[in-house]
């Protein structure tokens, strides 16, 4: 099983290196990509120096259109699986092949990491979006995703495709609705997962109220007209 | 229609007709896109010079006043506008999107030919 880890940053000159070198160590038979979205730091450069395999757009484009690119670059290389993967340090590279095994045991077209089974359910407001997600894809759904806000998600080659391709496909919880009504089977793991290890949070103010805007409505709305 | 009403429409479909010239003149707006707002200027201003087809097309759908009819069209014609213009947005941005893909995926490419080649 071939997979690729797709690694979207932007502005993480201060832990892609230390993150893309753990993912080395610890999954030499990962292949990986990380996409440099248009950074303003030195995030490109620290891919060139390192020889790191590194796509560099030319503009920021965002975490979607970003990630889209690592799933072309996945569907044109005939990659089985991919994994979304943090750059600041998150996410664990030992879950990878857990994922993998899960995927191939479960048939699955999407694999979780997820903090919830692993009893590590994120607190406060943080927690609440992801209750508040998870139980709107438990109404519309009938499917219970304990984590659907975890950033460490595996995909299979049909959903490669998908993403290559796709329009307005976003690597977040409403794609997960609409797969899960779909059918598609999705299945997770218990993770760990790391405290960010450097680098700025997409967490302020303006930046939630638009997610969990985007998200509640295409999980309530939206996702019973997608093609 | 009150004569003040069709006099704020004549100078407001002219004032209008000549910001798009001149627009065009300054290369700030294609004419294709145009097309839009010189429609809906003259439009303007021939209801302003013959108000009875506003009086007449209000009476028809029971409208109290004709201003009134000539609001709602006009709201209602500006939010379609509106909206064209949110689609139009979205395609650019995702054509935009794909064109910054595509040149960092070729780049990359690129990169692994010549890897390969002095191998």
């Amino acid at each position: 099983m071939r997979i690729l880890a797709i690694i979207p940053a932007y502005n993480e000159e201060e832990c892609l290196a230390a993150t893309v070198r753990n993912l080395e160590a610890t999954c030499p038979e990962v292949d990986y990509l990380v996409v440099n979205d248009g950074s303003t730091d030195r995030t490109r450069e620290i891919c060139e120096q390192q020889g790191f395999s590194c796509v560099s757009l030319p503009i920021n484009t965002g975490l979607s259109s970003g990630f889209q690119t690592g799933m072309k670059y996945a569907d044109r290389h005939g990659y089985d699986a991919a994994v979304q993967f943090d750059a600041d340090g998150q996410h664990l590279p030992q879950y990878i092949p857990v994922m993998a095994e899960a995927m191939q045991r479960e048939d699955a077209a999407v694999v979780i990491a997820s903090r919830t089974l692993a009893n590590e359910a994120p607190a406060g407001a943080r927690g609440a979006g992801s209750k508040l997600i998870a139980a709107l894809i438990r109404v519309t759904t009938g499917k219970r995703i304990t984590d659907p806000t975890s950033g460490m998600r595996m995909y299979n080659a049909k959903l490669i495709r998908e993403f290559a391709h796709g329009f307005d496909l976003t690597p977040e919880p409403d794609t997960l609705a609409m797969l899960a009504r779909r059918g598609e089977t999705i299945v997770e793991i218990p993770a760990h997962m790391e405290e960010r290890q450097g680098g700025e949070s997409y967490l302020n103010l303006p930046h939630v109220v638009r997610y969990m805007a985007r998200t509640c409505l295409s999980i309530l709305m939206f996702q019973w007209f997608r093609k | 229609m009150s004569l003040m009403l069709r006099i704020l429409c004549v100078s407001g479909s002219l004032i209008l007709l000549l910001f798009i010239t001149s627009n065009i003149r300054r290369r700030k707006v294609q004419i294709e896109d145009s097309i839009f707002w010189v429609i809906l200027a003259v439009a303007l201003l021939v209801v302003a010079i013959f108000p009875r087809i506003a009086t007449f097309t209000a009476q028809l759908l029971g409208f109290q006043a004709p201003s009134n009819f000539v609001f709602v069209v006009v709201i209602a014609i500006l939010l379609a506008k509106l909206f064209s213009l949110s689609t139009e947005v979205s395609s650019l941005k995702h054509r935009l999107n794909e064109l910054a893909q595509e040149e960092a995926l070729l780049y990359k490419e690129e990169e692994e030919i010549n890897s390969a080649r002095e191998a």
